[in-house]
């Protein structure tokens, strides 16, 4: 469903994605994981096409910027990008208005009560709390229901509650067979429920595991990517 | 103390040595240092050879203290009646307030701080020195006192700020009788102008003039009180600059004691402000509530819950007509546009002659600059959805330019409408500066476009400020050379009224140009959270 294939993103001299190549498949919660400064936000937000580089991505067979990859995805980023003087309810008509969607109420509905926003429906962006407008922010992405769903840093912010229906609601997008794409350093928040890794170091993938390969080698997802990122530092 | 010190020498060390990253502000840097070092030596070594001005009118300089002074007066103590003023950072917030150091030495370490970075944003009063010169023939020692007293006059509208929250926070009644003060204090300088122009049959300026170099005035708060230490300096008087300190220094002291006292518990009083100040430097880095947002507290009613027009890409602009409308009920005419009006319909009333209506409308279209590019594409630009909504770039690009392009043509009508009705021009005259205006806000979208075409991921500063700078020049150049070149060559005097006709066609072609040529723009540009501002 996703296909990243040798995308290089470059900063004037600073090289902040290298040559970077991997896939996530669809039914599959794929992490992008790295210290700070690994490339991993840079990476998303190639990927979503919101800067330019070398190299091809492909979501749903289409190149990343056409406009039939951009119905496919959703993007959370990692700093809500909310508007100040629309309600949160408004926020959520935009996006459906935006993506031509149809019928979208009772799921907009659906996902506010879900992340306890419901009763929140008139209040501005602006008068959000940032845990608030992550919140928001996740049901923006969600609403279209993309196929391919890309989540940077989404456990940031949220309270014990919302972290907890975030990993349900990632969950549940893994079963319907929608690819998802979790860029984040927090190892606990997704240790329940990944795929496949991709451990990034200096811009470049340093390495990938599935899950299966890892479980099978009596290894857990800590261990390697302590034991990786220390070595690709020494 | 050590600490403090090695803090404030330590910043001033590393941000002397970051230049060596930055070579262009370097360059910038050290122009500004030769120029000052210029003006210096100016000053020190041909100060004399001057002839005297005798025709130089020393109350156009108070004038300008006074205009400074009232500014600064009120814009701190309306902030004073809001958040405070603050001397500290977040940083000074989250290391210093919970560091094992006194109180007093870190309120010490604020005002230092403080003083320092306005003696380095004063330093523009240094460029004045030719001028100061040319026009007034003072001498090195008033040049400096003028300077002296600028730095003293904000560092003491900070501490006042501080003063007036500390004053009036949670009390009703005080910010009342404070508010009431103040414009009571404006109500009696306008009064007295009156009082002046009846009394004497002089114009307004003059008045002003008379209001500023009277004896009393030296006591008013701030403007008064910096005007006296200067004219003690001309006229080398020592009690004058000897009482304008006593009061500028005795106010200080007294708002200190008041912070200090109770073990110097004053953190609470200033904390908050220091977060307004940090969240507005931070929302101004990001690009945030450039422009249309207002601080106050909006009711939402469930009727008014809703965009409920637009699909696709038009939403976009149906957003920016909801978003127009929470700030102002009748959307596209705001407080800007009636301040705008009001000051075009006032300047009509008093200026008859064409000339003068062209320079109203370069003052309007130089503020219009500011409103349009600051404006809601500007808002688009930096959030990440217009990227992503699956639409053509083109209708993305025209839908969310939309309102930027009707509020130019809807304010021009009204604010050159206002000025016809005031006599300010002829009818078709006007209209044509109504259609000159509209057209002005057109190119300025069309620069906030090419701007993110050209720079968009630009990380200098000040390459950034230099290529906007020219990109202006570029593009209002041939509607510029066009109105010239038609005036002069082509039309009769009878139709003179017509001048400003190529203007507004060569801006609205541009403008096309420019829409069709960056057409593709949001699908080739780099998405960045916080771009800076065209032009600052």
């Amino acid at each position: 469903m996703l296909v990243v294939s040798n995308v290089t993103k470059k900063y004037g001299k600073l090289v902040a994605n290298d040559n970077v190549t991997f896939t996530a498949e669809g039914g599959e919660v794929s992490l992008l994981l790295g210290p700070n400064g690994a490339g991993k936000t840079t990476l998303i937000k190639c990927i979503s096409g919101l800067l330019r580089f070398t190299g091809s991505i492909e979501i749903c067979g289409y190149g990343n910027k056409t406009l039939q990859a951009k119905r496919y995805f959703g993007y959370i980023p990692e700093v809500p990008a909310l508007y100040d003087m629309l309600t949160v309810w408004e926020h959520l008509e935009f996006i459906a208005r935006a993506y031509s969607l149809e019928n979208w109420e009772g799921r907009a509905d659906q996902l506010l009560e879900r992340f306890e926003l419901d009763d929140k429906k008139k209040k501005l962006g602006r008068e959000l709390s940032k845990g608030m407008q992550q919140k928001l922010s996740i049901c923006c992405g969600i609403l279209s229901e993309p196929k391919v769903i890309l989540f940077d840093e989404p456990m940031v912010g949220l309270d014990p509650h919302a972290i907890k229906e975030l990993k349900n609601l990632i969950v549940e997008q893994k079963q319907a067979g929608n690819a998802v794409l979790i860029s984040t350093h927090m190892l606990d928040s997704v240790a329940d429920f990944w795929d496949s890794t991709n451990i990034m170091m200096d811009g470049k993938i340093v390495d990938r595991r599935k899950r299966r390969e890892m479980e099978a080698a009596g290894e857990n997802l800590e261990d390697v990517f302590f034991r990786i990122t220390k070595r690709e530092n020494d | 103390m050590k600490a403090l010190s090695y803090l404030i020498f330590t910043q001033i060390k590393n941000r002397i040595l970051s230049l060596k990253k930055k070579p262009a502000l370097l360059i910038f840097y050290i122009i500004i240092f030769l120029f000052v070092i210029g003006s210096m030596v100016t000053l020190l070594f041909f100060g004399k050879a001057q002839e005297s001005k005798p025709n130089a009118d020393d109350r156009v300089l108070f004038l300008f203290i006074c205009g400074f002074g009232l500014l600064y007066l009120y814009t701190f103590i309306v902030s004073g009646l809001s958040t405070g003023s603050s001397l500290f950072s977040m940083a000074d917030v989250g290391l210093l307030f919970v560091a094992p150091i006194s109180n007093k030495k870190i309120l010490f370490y604020g005002l230092i701080s403080t003083i320092g970075k306005t003696i380095f944003a004063s330093i523009f009063i240094i460029y004045q020195v030719p001028n100061l010169k040319k026009s007034f023939d003072y001498s090195t020692i008033e040049v400096l006192g003028l300077f002296f007293i600028y730095i003293v006059m904000i560092v003491f509208c900070q501490i006042f700020s501080i003063g007036i929250y500390l004053f009036s926070n949670g009390n009703q009644a005080r910010k009342n009788l404070v508010k009431t003060l103040l414009y009571g204090f404006f109500g009696v300088l306008a009064f007295s102008v009156y009082m002046i122009i009846q009394d004497r049959q002089v114009d307004i300026l003059e008045a002003a003039k008379i209001l500023v170099d009277s004896k009393w005035f030296g006591y008013a708060p701030v403007a008064g009180w910096s005007i006296m230490f200067f004219k003690g300096l001309l006229e080398g008087t020592v009690m004058q600059i000897a009482i304008s300190l006593i009061l500028f220094i005795g106010f200080s002291v007294l708002i200190i004691s008041l912070l200090t006292a109770h073990d110097a518990d004053y953190y609470e009083d200033v904390l908050y402000s220091t977060e307004k100040t940090f969240q507005m430097q931070k929302d101004y880095k990001e690009g945030r509530n450039l422009s249309g947002t207002v601080n106050r507290k909006i009711k939402i009613k469930d009727n008014e819950n809703g965009i409920g027009k637009g699909k696709g890409a038009s939403v976009f602009a149906y957003k920016h007509m909801l978003e127009m409308k929470r700030v102002s009920r009748f959307v596209f005419i705001d407080s800007a546009t009636v301040f705008f009006a009001a000051g075009a319909a006032i300047a009509g009333h008093y200026i008859k002659e064409d000339v003068y209506g062209y320079i109203v409308l370069s003052v309007l279209v130089y503020l219009q600059f500011f409103t349009t590019v600051l404006g809601r594409l500007k808002i688009e630009l930096i959030k990440p959805f217009i990227y992503l909504v699956p639409e053509s770039s083109f209708k993305k690009l025209i839908a969310a330019s939309f309102t930027s392009l009707i509020k130019p043509c809807i304010d021009g009508f009204i604010i050159f409408g206002a000025f016809a009705l005031t006599g300010g021009a002829s009818l078709p005259q006007c209209f044509l500066m109504a259609l000159a205006y509209s057209s002005t806000g057109a190119v300025f979208v069309g620069l906030t476009i090419v701007y993110q075409r050209v720079l968009g991921g630009q990380p200098s500063k000040i390459l950034q400020a230099l290529i906007s700078m020219i990109l202006f020049i570029a593009i209002f150049t041939p509607s510029i050379a066009a109105t010239v070149l038609v005036s002069i060559f082509i039309l009769p005097d009878s139709l003179k009224f017509l001048t400003l006709l190529p203007f507004v066609i060569v801006n609205y072609i541009c403008a096309f140009i420019i829409f069709y040529s960056c057409r593709n723009l949001l699908d080739n540009t780099e998405y960045s959270e916080g771009m800076s501002l065209p032009v600052r």
